[in-house]
């Protein structure tokens, strides 16, 4: 009898407010949208909304991959140059030959590869996620180097290059891509037992092992698919620029962070969702899309992302504490 | 001898310029009128009247959830008040901030120390408040003096060891100590010996006592009256969120408090049946591991056995040998009669076994996550059906075991850190009743639960030892194993060193092997 008359007074569920997050972040990306629409010309042509959506595209992928390693209270600094390196692999392969399919399979696997290293890196040696990511950070660029002596690969594959530029029911491909991963993602994460021990693992490590959750497996998993998102943006924007570099994607691991925090996860761990990072991936390619046609200077869209991430965080944080 | 208060002159000219000034003993030094806290449309603290004497021991009792943390909060300046009056020393005070509380000698040890583990005892107890020249600290003169406080105090701690090197307990005394240098006037300690052991809290016992007799008013909050016979002067009740009385010690007993706090009688606490005993479920012999050796025992379905011991003595270090937390490195486990290896968690609970481990926070919950996930944890993979949780199954089950145990939720959607201490008992138990098993192990199950929450969760063992469960006890309380257990053994040292029938042995005989006295 007590539980119901408790029912009504209590603090609001979790859940709802968690939706509220989102749309309040889809409101934002609407208005800014709308903002822009009126303000330039040029918003609104469906060149520019298709440059958009590509621009998007990539670091949307990425940020889905982070979010799951944050949510295990990880991170990965690793993403941008995996990207790098495996635009890198796949040109090198196509290069000597290697079919196309075949080539991408490889790719891939050299993702999970990467993933499954900063796993064991952290369970069976004990390093901290941030340290092991920003080893192979740095190694992996220097591999990548090694590989094309500091200089880039060609890709002559025309069915491989002409992909990323090619347009699926007037839709870039690129952005189809994003559809791809985000559905699994979101199944994976939100319906599937394995995001609830993603969750539990970044909540209390301890309590979920004891409860008969495999850390280490989770642990292992939350790597792997970083990695392997990041491998396959590098596929992604190895076909954008039709060569592999191994000095592409710098910086795009902060890119990754941003979305991720925007979208509303902490980097304490046990708070995301899928849908938080896309949406944040786009709004930051809006804020820079937008900043292109004002004419505003590119050194104060960096600007303008930090103070972006100080704001819509502390707003966050503000909701976190008022839900308590 | 140097008094407390004389450690550091500075501090005491702070609290005149706070423009307190000292209450003769025995006059009310803290009021309050109508001092209410509401979240919502929930009471957390419905209007309360109470006085506080200045010199005095006052020691504040009720369940979980009766408001005692609430009001602790509104004191030290940590959540603002929704209405009423707070009267500190004849004159009105907002208490706004931590640091106004602080200022006026209000201060508060919590039951979790919240100090900074990385530093060293001598730091921690200047913290905020170094002792500097020109700029640069006097880390020499600091520990000196720290040193000082804690020999005259007679807690033998070195004042330059890093202070997560301590034990909870002597954490507690470095807090304490540290409350005590500032200048306190008001000092309200919350639930002090939860994880003390006996000579620690007789420690505690004799600051408070001294801190008393420097005039320092002390506000005492306890699960356990026979601290607050041995330590109080006056004691107040808090039931659901309201003050239902005030009494002098020497004019109340036992049984009227708990009558006060929750209408039950203390026979019917420590609820125990008897059970015909079945089957051997688990047996050890010469089980050995990190922090325990030779340990050879035997659980058969319908007892609870019992395991009595200081904290350290390895019994929660043998429950996770046993669970295949910890690896043992010699002995046996007997299954059913079967030899059995356990290599890990996941092995123990495919056998049935289940642990409620002794640290919610640390080791039971996924604080900030739902009740319904803390609930579910164990079962995701039967809740499974193809790629995805069956989610009407997911609710259903979480809402049952909110609803069989009775947790207090509005929602299984409430994270798990919203909850009290008995309510997060019961999430963990609520984890095992749904994964189901045979061998049931439960420490401290009742260390911060409220006396009502303690009821139900012995009359749960009793349902599950009628089902043919069998269940071990780890306590620290012996009145607690003591009562409830059908064999009750002695843990000392990382050793089984004496074993007992149900009552076969006086609590001074358990106590005194324990101690090796």
């Amino acid at each position: 009898m007590s539980v119901e008359t408790v029912e009504s007074a209590g603090p609001r569920p979790k859940k709802g407010v968690s939706i509220l997050f989102g749309l309040t972040l889809l409101g934002l990306l609407l208005a800014l949208w709308l903002a822009l629409g009126v303000s330039t010309q040029a918003f609104w042509t469906p060149n520019n909304i298709s440059n958009l959506l590509r621009q998007g595209a990539m670091t949307a992928i990425l940020a889905v991959g982070q979010t799951f390693v944050i949510i295990t209270a990880g991170i990965d600094l690793s993403v941008g140059a995996v990207v790098g390196f495996t635009s890198v692999i796949v040109a090198w392969l196509l290069a000597a030959g290697v079919p196309l399919w075949l080539a991408i399979i490889a790719t891939l696997a050299i993702g999970v590869l990467i993933g499954a290293f900063h796993a064991f890196g952290i369970v069976r040696m004990g390093l901290p996620p941030f340290i092991i990511t920003l080893a192979t950070l740095t190694s992996l660029r220097g591999i990548g180097l090694l590989i094309t002596n500091g200089s880039t690969i060609s890709i002559t594959h025309d069915a491989f290059t002409t992909f990323s530029r090619a347009d699926f029911l007037g839709v870039p491909s690129l952005f189809w891509m994003v559809i791809v991963v985000a559905i699994p993602a979101f199944v994976f994460l939100h319906l599937s037992r394995f995001g609830r021990y993603l969750f539990a693992v970044g909540s209390n490590r301890e309590a979920a092992r004891l409860s008969g959750v495999n850390v280490d497996r989770t642990i292992y998993l939350a790597y792997i698919l970083s990695s392997t998102c990041a491998a396959f943006v590098g596929l992604l924007l190895a076909s954008r620029i039709g060569i592999g570099n191994a000095t592409q994607a710098e910086g795009w691991e902060l890119q990754a962070i941003a979305s991720s925090v925007i979208g509303g996860t902490s980097l304490f761990g046990a708070v995301g969702s899928v849908h938080g990072p896309l949406l944040g991936a786009f709004i930051l390619a809006t804020i820079n899309n937008g900043a292109n046609l004002l004419n505003v200077n590119s050194f104060w869209q960096r600007i303008i992302t930090g103070l972006l991430i100080i704001v819509i965080v502390y707003f966050d944080q503000l909701r976190r504490r008022g839900a308590r | 001898m140097i008094g407390l208060q004389e450690v550091s002159h500075r501090h005491d000219d702070q609290v005149r310029a706070a423009g307190s000034h000292p209450v003769p003993k025995g006059e009310p030094i803290l009021e309050l009128r109508g001092l209410q806290k509401n979240y919502g449309a929930v009471e957390a603290l419905k209007p309360a009247n109470m006085t506080f004497l200045s010199g005095e021991v006052h020691a504040i009792v009720g369940e979980n959830g009766a408001g005692k943390s609430t009001l602790i909060k509104l004191l030290t300046g940590v959540i603002a008040r929704s209405a009423g009056e707070v009267r500190w020393c004849g004159e009105t005070v907002e208490l706004a901030t931590p640091n106004e509380a602080i200022a006026r000698g209000i201060n508060a040890v919590h039951q979790e120390v919240v100090l900074c583990p990385h530093l060293s005892v001598a730091a921690n107890m200047f913290l905020g408040d170094e002792m500097s020249r020109r700029g640069v600290m006097r880390k020499r003169a600091m520990t000196d003096a720290a040193q000082g406080v804690l020999d005259d105090l007679g807690f033998n701690l070195p004042a330059n060891a890093e202070l997560g090197s301590l034990t909870i307990g002597q954490q507690q005394l470095v807090a304490t100590a540290r409350a005590a240098m500032r200048g306190t006037q008001f000092l309200i300690f919350d639930e002090p010996t939860a994880y003390l052991t006996r000579q620690e809290s007789a420690q505690l016992f004799r600051l408070i006592r001294r801190l008393q007799s420097e005039g320092v008013t002390i506000v005492y909050i306890s699960h356990r009256l026979e601290e607050v016979f041995e330590l109080a002067d006056r004691v107040s009740v808090l039931r659901d969120g309201t003050h239902v009385g005030t009494r002098a010690i020497s004019e109340t007993n036992e049984t009227e408090l708990i009558a006060l706090m929750i209408n039950r009688s203390i026979e019917q606490i420590y609820h125990k049946e008897h059970f015909e005993r079945g089957e051997t479920i688990v047996e050890t012999r010469g089980l050995s591991g990190p922090g325990f050796r030779e340990i050879s025992l035997s659980v058969r379905a319908g007892e609870i056995v019992g395991l009595y011991g200081l904290i350290g003595a390895g019994r929660s270090e043998f429950a996770l040998g046993l669970y295949g937390r910890n690896p043992v490195s010699g002995g046996e486990i007997f299954w059913q009669g079967r030899k059995t290896a356990i290599a890990n968690e996941r092995d123990a609970m495919e056998l049935g076994i289940a642990l409620a481990p002794e640290s919610r926070r640390d080791q039971g919950l996924c604080l900030n996550l739902p009740i319904g996930l803390n609930i579910n944890l164990p079962v995701f993979k039967r809740l499974t059906r193809g790629l995805t949780i069956n989610r009407a199954e997911e609710a259903s089950n979480a809402d049952r075991q909110i609803r069989d145990l009775n947790i207090k939720t509005p929602s299984r959607r409430v994270l798990a850190s919203a909850m009290s201490g008995g309510n997060q008992q019961k999430i963990v138990i609520g984890r095992w009743l749904s994964h189901g098993a045979k061998l049931f192990i439960f420490d401290e199950p009742t260390v911060g639960v409220d006396v009502g929450t303690k009821a139900e969760i012995y009359r749960l063992f009793a349902r599950l030892l009628e089902n043919g469960a069998g269940i071990i006890l780890i306590s620290s309380y012996l009145p607690e194993v003591y009562e409830l257990a059908d064999r009750l053994h002695v843990f000392r040292q990382g050793r089984l060193v004496a074993s007992h029938d149900y009552r076969g042995a006086s609590h001074e005989e358990v106590l005194a092997q324990a101690i090796n006295a």
